[in-house]
């Protein structure tokens, strides 16, 4: 199970160094969909059925499939990968800077994975990320107003951005 | 640290350097931007199921609606900039006007 979840880390770390690389759009957002696919798995292990599959429901399946076809229009004719000169030395340079203070930070690598506490209950009757959800819409109920109207502001503001024609934040077409 | 603190302070930090030495496309700075909101996401998800936390798990939820109220805006901005400069990439921002 450690072993596991040492490759699940790994693969995040890695998936991270290849967005921030820079490579072109496609392939960062390629990437990225490893890197959420890694931290649904590991959240998965760790007994979070729910989250996981918040994360990828809403996170994959709704956000990022709308950075992939605005990766489509903003196409380019030079496209570059983790194979060029720039992308793959600024990969290597973050992979060294994840290595270097993983070397320094490290204290003792024979420690519990998570320092403070200690998992007491091996049997959960309950999934707590779920009755954190009920907790949302019991006691959290302005929050949830709060969310609600922040998206309903934010598609709004989206309409008058891409409005264009003669109105709208750019104009012109 | 912990491997685990360690993995998610990285993912944050790396995502923060790709944020600011981002070069061609606007869309990369978008891409790291969303890749930050995930590292925390992970961070307060496994945080609330380490501590056994039921209370906390509400805040990866909110963490994520915000999150995608701001990548919608991001991506708004995007396409407002291509139909008028006609690409992302920043070399071509260079007239002031819309």
């Amino acid at each position: 199970m450690k072993y596991l979840l040492f490759l699940l880390l790994f693969l995040l770390i890695l998936g991270v160094v290849g967005v921030a690389s820079n490579p072109s759009p496609g392939f960062a957002a390629l990437s990225l969909v490893m890197v959420a696919g890694s931290g649904c798995s590991l959240l998965a292990g760790q007994g979070g059925y729910f989250l996981a599959l918040i994360l990828f429901l809403i996170y994959l399946g709704g956000m990022l499939v709308v950075f992939a076809y605005s990766v489509a229009f903003t196409g380019s004719d030079y496209v570059e990968g983790w194979g060029t000169r720039r992308i793959s030395l600024a990969a290597a340079g973050y992979l060294l800077l994840v290595w270097g203070g993983g070397v320094i930070l490290s204290t003792n690598l024979n420690e519990e994975f998570w320092t403070v506490g200690a998992s007491f209950g091996e049997f959960m009757s309950l999934e707590y990320s779920l009755v954190g959800v009920a907790h949302l819409y019991m006691g959290g109920g302005w929050l949830l107003v709060a969310g609600a109207w922040a998206l309903l502001l934010v598609l709004l503001a989206v309409l008058e951005l891409v409005r264009g024609a003669s109105r709208g934040a750019v104009r012109v077409v | 640290m912990s491997p685990l603190h360690f993995t998610f302070t990285a993912m944050f930090t790396l995502s923060l350097l790709g944020l600011t030495f981002y070069r061609t496309h606007l869309l990369s700075a978008l891409l790291c931007l969303e890749s930050i909101m995930l590292s925390l996401f992970l961070a307060f998800s496994l945080c609330a199921l380490k501590f056994d936390s039921s209370a906390f798990s509400v805040a990866p939820m909110i963490l994520l609606t915000f999150s995608a109220c701001e990548a919608s805006i991001g991506l708004a901005l995007l396409v407002a900039t291509v139909r008028t400069h006609g690409t992302d990439q920043l070399q071509n921002f260079n007239v002031l006007q819309c």
